[in-house]
């Protein structure tokens, strides 16, 4: 006859799920001061929910974690060898099928438990709420910069700023040419891969204002780790008020998108002053003082040897391509040149 | 300190290396030595496949290293080699990483072939399927994988060679190829490859626990199942490592629920080992505190799979130090450490000698403390939002301090892989002779000679149940009372 079910065992479970409850508690109430095991953020309420199903996830965790390890820890010190020989055997119980079943059943109805949670929050978390005043932002992950274009044409590198409360819609891509990246900036949404021929979707609407921080999550190539980026949140009006004089700038020419390219896409290889870094110093070279060749340049790449610099300004838009020409033979040119010496 | 090419080949060849070099073919020799002497054979079924496993393993390991000196220098893109960037970097390593995995697929698919033969057809008389020990179990199941899905790998590889040096484009979306094809063809082969690394360490625990428990593992049934269940079910969740790619939402649900299921069966076994422990006599050799460790730290791993296996959350994690750290909770905490485990207990059948107690013991604190002190920071560090393959980041306080504590915990851990290294140079050879059955032990293998002889068994008994030896012991015993 099989043993019956040990009281001592179902006891000792009762503990620990006793034990466990007790240490869910304590671990909403950190997760709740915020200064817990989620020191990120949240600044969009996609974000937020995601946090919130970590955190029922984490409690659910918490609890199966402490059923499994406070019975071994109980149970391997209560028997443990003492002064019995290796001989001396415990009783010889092969198993219990009602056991069997509990700890079948008792996951399955966890996981449910999780996955109905997960299907309740999941609209919030990947659908855009609708708005008529939802912002809509192309997002280019290329090789080693981020490209934000805005729906009036506005360009900007690495830094996108966005309105506090609006709907902002992210479109991310990746040119056929390129590799895959992705984009993440974890107080504002989870990451989205922009992968060459596939069009993907995220959104957030930011809370609050501030400056946001996030990097490429998928390896691409050598200056991966510097494939960083940031969202700037700022007030609605503040945020008006930038676009429509970016707007202005850009289409006279006088922004600075010259620089912020350079800076976002030339500088992580050829060093800030393009005095050269993982790749070679390009100040004072002298193609910079020939627009075509510089054109050609940006648009082809080059591949030396078994080194390559991407076509990183393939597809650019003519206005984008003229601020970096002009910014190059006004900085990186040979100063000697007769071309007008800049600053 | 490393430039950035120099930190993606040591990554790359840290992940080839440490899956298709390392534990992969750890498995391979330790069930080539114990499967035939755990079910009472001579030796494997097809003992040339074996030498040819063997010599391609070796090959297969020369040509990866060979790409240190490769033009272009060692492979680069991650031991995933997604594309299009695997394509385009130019060189030869990667190249030669392609080929390297050609030659080790090749190899395994030998070994599979034999073990699976082995297993069929060479147990002892009266050894069923419900008798066989379950680390033999586990190697069944390792095998089938094996079988099932390398050639799914081999293709992927093939396109992506030729793609790189035929003019073809497969994956290249320039051409009208797809990018993602390669990660759905990749995990098909990826995610089983994760349990074809578990498994057998799933199989040791199972050995060791009753052993040092003195009792009979509880619910051998239930054990022996779950593993052919996590088997057929890890062929069923690859998408899980795509779920930031854009997928549709359905099919993301779908692989949620597929992720989240084979947690059911993990668990059964999880509990089955605790319950193994109730009422036992429980003797903290090296070999059972690895075991035990083992339960701690891999449910860890386990369950940070779950909150992975939750795809929203999974967009947050995905590439991040939280999944670095779940991956390293599943194949150090869980497969290393089973292999210490196994290590300790079966040195003494393979080599003779008894390895040593004390030193042993220090290395399980070392190892334990260290790794925890590793890789429990890096979860925070994904939540951070730090990202995996970066060389370097930005002056963040709380990154700094989590990374300064995990390199702490790597130095301490890494001076316990050194103290069981000492042991096996010191004890391996010169320690206490073992004798035929140190551990008073249940399989076949400790019917044998320690070490045995090239034959294995000069007769084996008929097997009447999962535990022969222990059958043979009181048959003795009764004998002589």
């Amino acid at each position: 006859m099989p043993p019956a079910v040990p009281r001592r065992f179902i006891m000792t479970a009762a503990v620990a799920a006793g034990l466990v409850v007790l240490v869910g508690v304590g671990f909403l109430a950190w997760i709740g001061t915020g200064r817990g095991l989620v020191p990120v953020e949240p600044a969009s309420p996609n974000a937020d929910d995601i946090q919130l199903l970590y955190v029922f996830v984490g409690a659910f965790a918490s609890a199966i974690f402490l059923i499994v390890t406070i019975p071994l820890a109980a149970f391997t010190i209560r028997f443990r060898r003492g002064r019995r020989s290796r001989d001396e055997e415990g009783p010889q119980i092969t198993g219990n099928t009602n056991l069997e079943l509990a700890w079948t059943a008792g996951p399955i109805l966890i996981l449910v438990a999780i996955a109905t949670f997960t299907f309740i929050k999941l609209s919030g978390i990947a659908n855009a709420p609708a708005a008529t005043d939802a912002l809509d932002v192309r997002v280019t992950g290329r090789q080693f910069y981020w490209q934000y274009e805005y729906p009036n044409g506005v360009i900007t590198i690495d830094r996108l700023r966005a309105p506090q409360g609006r709907v902002v819609d992210l479109t991310i891509v990746a040119p056929v040419w390129d590799v895959n990246h992705s984009w993440w900036v974890p107080e504002l949404a989870g990451k989205r891969d922009a992968i060459p021929g596939v069009t993907n979707h995220t959104w957030f609407r930011a809370t609050r204002t501030g400056v946001f921080d996030g990097r490429c999550a998928e390896l691409c190539g050598v200056e991966h780790a510097f494939m960083t980026t940031s969202v700037e949140v700022m007030p609605s009006a503040e945020f008006d008020q930038w676009l429509s004089s970016e707007t202005r700038a850009q289409q006279q020419g006088s922004s600075n998108l010259g620089g912020e390219v350079f800076q976002g896409v030339c500088a992580k290889c050829h060093g800030p002053q393009g005095q050269g870094a993982y790749a070679r110093a390009i100040a004072n070279n002298p193609i910079f003082a020939d627009a075509d060749a510089t054109r050609t340049l940006l648009d082809n790449g080059v591949q030396n040897g078994t080194r390559v610099m991407p076509p990183v300004g393939r597809g650019w838009s003519e206005q984008q391509t003229q601020a970096v020409l002009d910014y190059l033979q006004k900085n990186l040119a040979p100063q000697t040149g007769g071309t007008t010496a800049g600053g | 300190m490393f430039t950035g090419d120099t930190y993606n080949e040591l990554f790359t060849m840290h992940g080839t290396t440490m899956i298709f070099l390392a534990v992969v073919p750890v498995w391979a020799g330790l069930a080539n030595f114990l499967v035939p002497l755990m079910i009472g054979a001579r030796d494997m079924a097809f003992p040339r496949l074996n030498a040819l496993s063997y010599w391609l393993f070796l090959a297969g390991g020369i040509v990866l290293y060979s790409s240190w000196f490769a033009k272009g220098g060692a492979p680069k893109a991650g031991w995933t080699s997604y594309v299009p960037l695997s394509i385009q970097i130019p060189g030869t390593g990667q190249d030669l990483w392609i080929l390297s995995l050609h030659i080790l697929t090749i190899s395994s698919l030998a070994g599979a072939i034999n073990f699976m033969v082995t297993i069929h057809n060479m147990r002892a008389q009266g050894m069923n399927w419900m008798r066989l020990p379950l680390f033999v179990w586990s190697i069944e199941v390792y095998a089938l994988l094996l079988l099932l899905t390398l050639p799914a790998l081999s293709a992927g590889l093939t396109l992506m060679l030729l793609d790189r040096q035929a003019g073809t484009h497969f994956f290249e979306p320039d051409h009208g190829g797809n990018a993602i094809l390669y990660q759905h063809v990749f995990w098909f082969f990826g995610h089983p490859e994760v349990y074809v690394m578990i498994l057998p360490a799933f199989g040791i625990i199972s050995e060791v626990i009753p052993v040092f428990a003195r009792k009979p593992i509880f619910g051998y049934k239930a054990i022996a199942y779950s593993t052919a269940a996590i088997g057929f079910m890890s062929m069923l969740v690859w998408a899980h490592h795509m779920f930031t790619v854009g997928l549709p939402t359905g099919l993301q649900a779908l692989f949620m629920i597929t992720s989240m299921a084979i947690a059911v069966p993990t668990g059964v076994k999880i509990f089955n080992w605790v319950a193994t422990t109730w009422r036992g006599n429980i003797h903290f050799d090296t070999a059972m505190l690895y075991a035990l460790g083992f339960i701690a730290v891999f449910t860890i791993g386990g369950l940070s799979g779950i909150f992975l296996a939750v795809f929203p959350f999974d967009w947050q994690a995905q590439d991040s130090y939280f999944v670095v750290a779940h991956l390293h909770y599943v194949l150090f905490g869980g497969s290393v450490f089973a292999l210490i485990a196994g290590l300790f207990y079966w040195w003494p059948k393979i080599f003779g000698r008894m390895l040593d107690e004390r030193l042993g013991k220090i290395s399980f604190v070392l190892v334990f403390v260290g790794f925890n002190v590793t890789f429990q920071p890096q979860h925070l560090l994904g939540l951070l939002g730090m990202v995996r393959r970066v060389y370097d980041y930005p002056d963040e306080s709380l990154w700094n301090t989590y990374n300064l504590i995990s390199s702490i915990g790597s130095y301490i851990m890494a001076a316990g892989l050194l103290v069981i290294l000492a042991n096996m140079l010191v004890y391996g050879r010169r320690g206490v002779r073992a004798k035929n059955d140190p551990w008073v032990a249940d399989t076949l293998e400790w019917y044998a000679t320690s070490p045995p002889p090239p034959h294995n068994f000069d007769d084996v008994p008929y097997v009447t149940s999962a535990r022969p030896l222990r059958d043979l012991r009181r048959q003795l015993q009764e004998a002589r009372v």
